[in-house]
């Protein structure tokens, strides 16, 4: 009896062991697989399986050693194989000059962060719910599809209002085919993503995903606008910046989770993992605008200042140094007040009050994925956030 | 059944007969068009009696009663592009006030499908088909604004901030449509409107020039159908869908294809009148060169008059009533 028992127990395990790796897909032998059946992973746990001893997840600072967990990246680089080949395949049924500009930003040569959050939410999610069905998992990978669109027709655009010249270490598209055409362009990409969105058949995708358009617009004219009043400031600021950067992560994670048949609750651990990830990924960005050389960045730094744009690290700096709130207000139009400013925000505790405020999102980011049931997915969502603190260094 | 002043005159004329051009009140406007402007005349005079038909479309009027933010930011940036000649403010200023009542007409031809097609005439238009209708004219109105932002290569810092503010006035419409759209809650209706946008952008790219297949009004004839067509054979259609009159479905296409390309026609016309160098007009491109002017304008009277007919031919589909009725009015007004 007690043998048969334990016969029965280990064949369940090992059942479950390759059922639960078989949706990482055909590639057999790559990384996350072999880690999986090798290790005995301890925060492998689900509720059908037999309990090991899983350390707890709840403590607000998880600190996991970076070596042994596979990133994000690694984990979901299967999914999005061919992203950016699919992406240009839907945009080269047009006329071939459209096609050219159309595809030009879709070269893979941007950093696809927002398809791995996107897909790593979708994986964890689907853990969590024991959500196994392959085509939930198709409408997810189309989502981080949609997601990239979206942000590569608002790159195009912001690229013709900014009027910028480069992208990338390549010509931006304005400059190649000019303004008027790369407007077009951008609508091009918009409409397809669109149509991308209805085949998916989900009401409430869509209506996720356009909020997420009405966002980006609003985010860039309050960016047109200063506030008089410097109080209001920063609130102003990180609305902003909720509406330009993190909306279309926060939704396009809650979509996936919606795909997956996660209730209200747990559509709201995706929205504010992807929200807080979000803010502080736009918040590191305005930090090393002042701290990293132009070769780190591909760009001159202190582009946002000579852009007029007073990002955190200037609006902490303000607090200290009230001089610096004409140059604000007057967007640093002055010839030299790009150069005081920076000077003065290194001078300041600027800098480190953005880094703090970038680890108190991170944090929560982390608190609100602890909430899930603990995989390698869910772990590099948690090593993500980390990861983006290490960048500000 | 509502009486107004210039239907009177084709129901005494003849009655339930919507299919033929009546031949008798054709030569009458014709005479009357001693000049174009009296016929405009006929046109403001068919849409101002549709309105009172459908009520007056509400397009642009929501936006500016919501208060938004943006809508007073826009008004601020507008300001200070007076005088420095960016298209942007020509193009406001028609969309807002618009003498020919052209701006929201898109809006009104969708309404009045909507009721046209409705079996039971005391059923009112559906709050989904009005904002199908809204979401017509926000989108035609993006497609504007975004054609007006112009190529500069050398700096210009007027101009910069006027095609930054035609980049972002085009971007809200298209993004409030785009709300509007998800909220319909219909799949079909928001892949076919995304269709219509996708069109308008490819227009862009259609030269009309001819090769080896199209003559050079083939082309027009492509050219228009992507950048006007499908945003009012789809609206139609949509409005249609919303209204679960599924048996006119390809009504609401081919008569809002049509349409368009019939008012696209009417307007090429109007404009190559009025064009101070007819050479560089589309219409001059058309025909082989050295066409005298007047043989110019009456080949493409001929050219728009098949998609008049065909329209009209397309209404008697429907069902006789007042909205319907409006429409042919709309269709033969065009014919000036």
């Amino acid at each position: 009896m007690v043998i048969n028992v334990k016969l029965t127990n280990l064949l369940a395990y090992s059942s479950l062991a390759v059922r639960r790796v078989s949706h990482l897909g055909k590639h057999h032998g790559d990384l996350p697989y072999q880690l999986l059946l090798s290790k005995p992973n301890p925060l492998f746990h689900h509720k059908k399986q037999i309990q090991t001893v899983v350390p707890s997840t709840s403590t607000k600072n998880v600190t996991v050693p970076v070596e042994n967990i596979p990133t994000a990246d690694s984990l979901v680089r299967l999914d999005l194989e061919g992203l950016y080949e699919d992406i240009r395949e839907g945009l080269s049924e047009t006329q071939p000059e459209l096609k050219l500009i159309a595809q030009y930003y879709f070269n893979g040569e941007g950093k696809a962060i927002r398809p791995v959050i996107t897909m790593c939410m979708a994986r964890a999610i689907n853990f969590h719910l024991d959500q196994n069905t392959p085509s939930v998992l198709q409408k997810q990978k189309k989502i981080a599809q949609i997601a990239e669109m979206i942000h590569t027709a608002s790159l195009v655009h912001d690229d013709v209002i900014d009027v910028a010249d480069s992208r990338r270490s390549r010509p931006s598209v304005n400059i190649v085919w000019g303004q008027r055409k790369s407007i077009i362009a951008g609508d091009f990409i918009l409409a397809m993503a669109s149509k991308m969105l209805a085949r998916l058949q989900n009401k409430q995708v869509i209506i996720l995903l356009s909020q997420v358009l009405a966002d980006l617009v609003q985010g860039e004219f309050m960016q047109l606008g200063a506030r008089e009043n410097k109080d209001e400031r920063f609130a102003h600021y990180s609305e902003k910046t909720f509406k330009k950067t993190a909306s279309l992560i926060a939704y396009s994670c809650q979509a996936v989770s919606v795909l997956s048949g996660a209730d209200s609750t747990l559509q709201a651990v995706a929205f504010q993992y992807g929200r807080q990830i979000g803010m502080a990924f736009q918040l590191v960005d305005d930090l090393l605008d002042f701290i990293a050389t132009s070769a780190q960045l591909g760009k001159p730094v202190a582009a946002d200042l000579r852009l007029g744009l007073a990002t955190a690290p200037v609006l902490f700096a303000a607090q200290k140094f009230t001089e610096l709130n004409p140059l604000i207000l007057r967007r640093f139009q002055e010839p030299g007040d790009a150069e005081t400013a920076f000077r003065l925000v290194l001078r300041s505790d600027g800098l480190q009050r953005t880094k703090d405020l970038a680890r108190q999102y991170c944090n929560d980011a982390v608190t609100q994925i602890a909430q899930l049931t603990p995989s390698p997915y869910q772990q590099a969502l948690v090593t993500l956030a980390h990861q983006l603190l290490h960048r500000m260094k | 059944m509502v009486s107004r002043n210039g239907l009177i005159c084709w129901k005494t004329l003849q009655s339930g007969c919507i299919r033929s051009t009546n031949p008798v009140n054709v030569t009458i406007s014709r005479r009357l068009c001693v000049s174009s402007q009296i016929c405009q005349n006929n046109w403001v005079q068919a849409v101002s009696n549709a309105e009172k038909i459908v009520g007056l479309p509400t397009s642009f009027l929501s936006l500016r009663s919501e208060a938004i933010d943006e809508i007073s930011n826009i008004a601020v940036y507008l300001k200070k592009l007076i005088g420095t000649g960016h298209p942007l403010l020509d193009t406001a200023k028609n969309l807002m006030y618009s003498q020919d009542k052209t701006n929201q007409t898109r809006g009104l031809l969708v309404l009045l499908v909507s009721k046209a097609a409705k079996i039971d005439q005391t059923q009112d238009i559906l709050p989904k088909q009005r904002t199908l209708a809204e979401i017509t004219d926000l989108v035609h109105a993006a497609h504007l604004i975004h054609t007006g932002v112009i190529n500069l290569n050398t700096p210009n810092e007027s101009l910069e901030m006027g095609n930054k503010m035609a980049v972002l006035c085009g971007d809200f419409l298209l993004a409030r449509s785009c709300v509007l759209l998800a909220n319909l809650q219909n799949l079909k209706v928001v892949e076919l409107i995304a269709q219509a946008i996708s069109d308008f952008s490819t227009a862009e790219f259609i030269d009309i020039v001819a090769n080896e297949t199209d003559s050079a009004l083939d082309r027009w004839r492509y050219q228009s159908k992507l950048r006007y067509g499908t945003l009012l054979a789809h609206a139609c259609q949509s409005s249609l869908i919303l209204g679960d009159n599924v048996d006119l479905v390809e009504f609401g296409k081919y008569f809002g294809l049509e349409i368009a390309l019939a008012w696209q026609a009417n307007n090429e016309i109007q404009s190559y009148k009025n064009a101070k160098e007819k050479a560089d007009h589309v219409l001059f491109k058309l025909f082989p060169p050295g066409t005298p002017f007047k043989e110019v304008i009456s080949n493409f009277q001929a050219v728009r008059d098949t998609h008049v007919d065909a329209a009209l031919q397309m209404l008697g589909e429907l069902p006789k009533n007042d909205a319907s009725l409006a429409l042919c009015n709309i269709a033969r007004a065009l014919k000036y």
